[in-house]
């Protein structure tokens, strides 16, 4: 297709802010975090030469293999309890009116309009020992003594999965809203139950948006150091934490660096994983 | 026609914008350090407009004050003690023109011309204070806690606070060893690690941001806390006590300094001016329970303020107290890897 010569000047205008934006805003602070991973540490002012590659070997150390060890651990399990949460929703969602759906969706992003610290503060309220929940169930008699939730990996992972949520939620809803009620007739019709349906046409047609799902959630977890530092009384490190406490306290700017990137490098790693399983769906599918 | 009386609009407001010249002051402060009050009075005062800003350690307030030393972001701050020297040394810092200071004569003569500033040419003092113990005594029986070495009591497993401050952790670890808690040598600070690591699994939680809220939500009873922060968390929990452990207390003393590419150096002299006036000093040390190194404030102070032993500690608190000093940067990073060490439980 030829682009008309009216679009032309519009198009050009596009085409110079995206690729503008792009390498302004993302491509030339990568190439600084990565120059700066490849500096000297210097205690006067930051960074300075000859270059080297001590960063790297320092993130061997097996301090902070453990410190990325235990984030991704966190990490995962936030990942799980979004998708044993957000799957059923997602799936509800798409299938509730359309009106509803709008509304649905429009309380979803709601929490958006309010700063993400100021609603982990607001959690703390409601965990601490004599936060809401606490108080709320001694009322009730269900339990006898406050229980400890706050300052804990558990006030972590809740702080992270209320943060995370909607990012599984999202990309499952545009799959379930794309799947077809007339194919899961047509496999009802040929003869598989329920449990077959579900593990031969609904999960395979929906797992892209769950591998969508999972890179939206995954990586934010490893790095929103906010959250351990509130909820989790500042003892459960994240690779987040290590980077902020490099650049800030220990004045390792090189080091900080490094460790950033590696979280750049584990995202690709994912984009890549995801970009192989689609492809491989796509031949199945095309089959 | 329209695009005209737009025009004139924008001239109208540029030109009022122009006769009054709002002027602002961006002050760079600790968290909770400063009564709203204090800023209101000066801005009705001077027409001044203050941008509050703060930090909730020395290492990132020096960090940032770096990195935007060139944008001049800040007009005003306030490190604590070994960082002035180490700002005023690394020519961060504008000298401070005492011709446009008044009230200078107020200060408690033993708080000026310290090592850190001779002369105080670049640092006023704003105020001082302690990191001690803090007990909830409602919550506490048994062996009164005098020490920081009874943190480590078996009875305050998962009870206890630290302040998220990897200097003053390890200032606690080293004088109970006996050392200094400005000790350089790395042996030492390891030993400090190995003690302080016995520690954690009694430590609930971090805090350096407002030290007396996990004591109010119940969720910690015992630890360290800052005096000023004991003396607020006293008016909603009078239980809570603030002790002088034994092995020593760890003071400091904050000062104003300002950047030296300030943007409105002369704001900040009329602000530190107005904070020296004996009635504002006063003020301050009410409302936030730190001590005011302001004697003439000290004169005004209600009696209830100036005899608590947690804002103006008796001369038999400050046996063994030690003020922090910088310690150079090879053992910074000692401190720092254990530091993350004992973060993240190894």
């Amino acid at each position: 297709m030829k682009p008309s010569p009216m679009q032309q000047p519009f198009r050009t205008a596009v085409l110079i802010l995206v690729w503008g934006w792009l390498l302004f805003l993302v491509l030339a602070p990568n190439l600084l975090v990565v120059g700066a991973s490849v500096m000297s540490r210097d205690p006067a002012r930051f960074l300075s030469l000859p270059l080297n590659l001590d960063a790297y070997r320092q993130l061997l150390d097996p301090l902070y293999l453990e410190v990325f060890l235990h984030s991704l651990y966190m990490a995962v399990m936030t990942t799980l309890a979004c998708l044993l949460v957000g799957y059923p929703f997602a799936w509800a969602l798409s299938r509730v009116g359309k009106q509803r759906q709008v509304l649905l969706v429009f309380l979803l992003i709601v929490p958006f309009w309010t700063n993400s610290l100021v609603r982990t503060y607001a959690l703390k309220l409601i965990l601490a020992t004599n936060g809401l929940l606490n108080n709320a169930l001694l009322a009730l008699g269900w339990i006898d003594e406050p229980m400890k939730l706050l300052y804990t990996e558990g006030a972590v992972i809740i702080g992270l999965v209320y943060l995370l949520l909607p990012f599984m939620i999202l990309p499952l809803y545009s799959v379930f809203d794309d799947l077809r009620e007339e194919l899961l007739m047509a496999s009802h019709d040929l003869g598989a139950g329920r449990w077959a349906t579900f593990a031969h046409v609904i999960v395979p047609l929906t797992l892209p948006g769950v591998l969508a799902g999972v890179m939206l959630v995954l990586l934010p977890a490893m790095g929103l150091f906010f959250v351990p530092d509130i909820l989790g009384g500042s003892r459960n490190l994240l690779v987040g934490n290590v980077i902020k406490n490099q650049f800030l306290d220990a004045r390792n700017w090189p080091f900080g660096a490094a460790a950033s990137i590696l979280l750049t490098l584990a995202m690709a790693f994912l984009l890549f994983a995801h970009k192989l399983s689609k492809r491989r769906l796509g031949e199945e599918g095309g089959a | 026609m329209k695009k005209l009386a737009l025009a004139g609009a924008l001239a109208l407001g540029l030109s009022a914008c122009g006769s009054e010249e709002p002027q602002v002051l961006n002050l760079y402060n600790w968290s909770e350090y400063m009564p709203q009050e204090v800023l209101t009075r000066f801005e009705e005062e001077t027409g001044i407009q203050v941008v509050y800003t703060t930090y909730d350690s020395n290492e990132a307030m020096y960090a940032k004050l770096k990195l935007l030393d060139d944008s001049a972001a800040y007009d005003l701050a306030v490190p604590s003690t070994y960082y002035v020297s180490k700002m005023r040394q690394e020519g961060l810092l504008m000298p401070i023109d005492r011709s446009k200071i008044e009230g200078f004569d107020n200060l408690d003569p033993e708080l000026i011309n310290l090592d850190i500033d001779p002369d105080n040419q670049y640092s006023i003092p704003y105020l001082w204070g302690t990191t001690g113990l803090a007990v909830d005594t409602a919550d506490v029986q048994g062996e009164p806690v005098t020490a920081w070495a009874d943190l480590w009591d078996e009875r305050f497993q998962g009870r206890v606070m630290l302040t998220n401050d990897m200097r003053e952790v390890f200032h606690v670890g080293l004088r109970v060893l006996g050392y200094s808690g400005n000790s350089t040598d790395p042996q030492q600070i390891e030993a400090a690690y190995e003690k302080l690591r016995e520690l954690m699994p009694s430590v609930r939680t971090f805090n350096s941001d407002a030290p007396r809220v996990p004591y109010l939500e119940g969720e910690t009873d015992v630890g360290m806390i800052w005096n000023g922060e004991a003396v607020m968390a006293q008016e909603t929990m009078p239980s809570l006590e603030y002790v002088y452990p034994k092995e020593g207390i760890i003071a400091w003393l904050d000062s104003f300094v300002i950047p030296k590419n300030a943007k409105n150096p002369d704001a900040a002299h009329k602000f530190i001016s107005f904070v020296l006036r004996p009635e504002i000093s006063a003020l301050i040390s009410e409302e936030i329970g730190y001590a005011t190194p302001n004697l003439a404030a000290r004169a005004l102070l209600p009696e209830e303020v100036a005899s608590n032993r947690a804002s103006y500690p008796a001369p038999e608190d400050m046996k063994n107290a030690e003020f922090q000093t910088d310690i150079g940067d090879e053992a910074l990073q000692v401190y720092a890897k254990y530091w993350e060490m004992l973060k993240s439980g190894q």
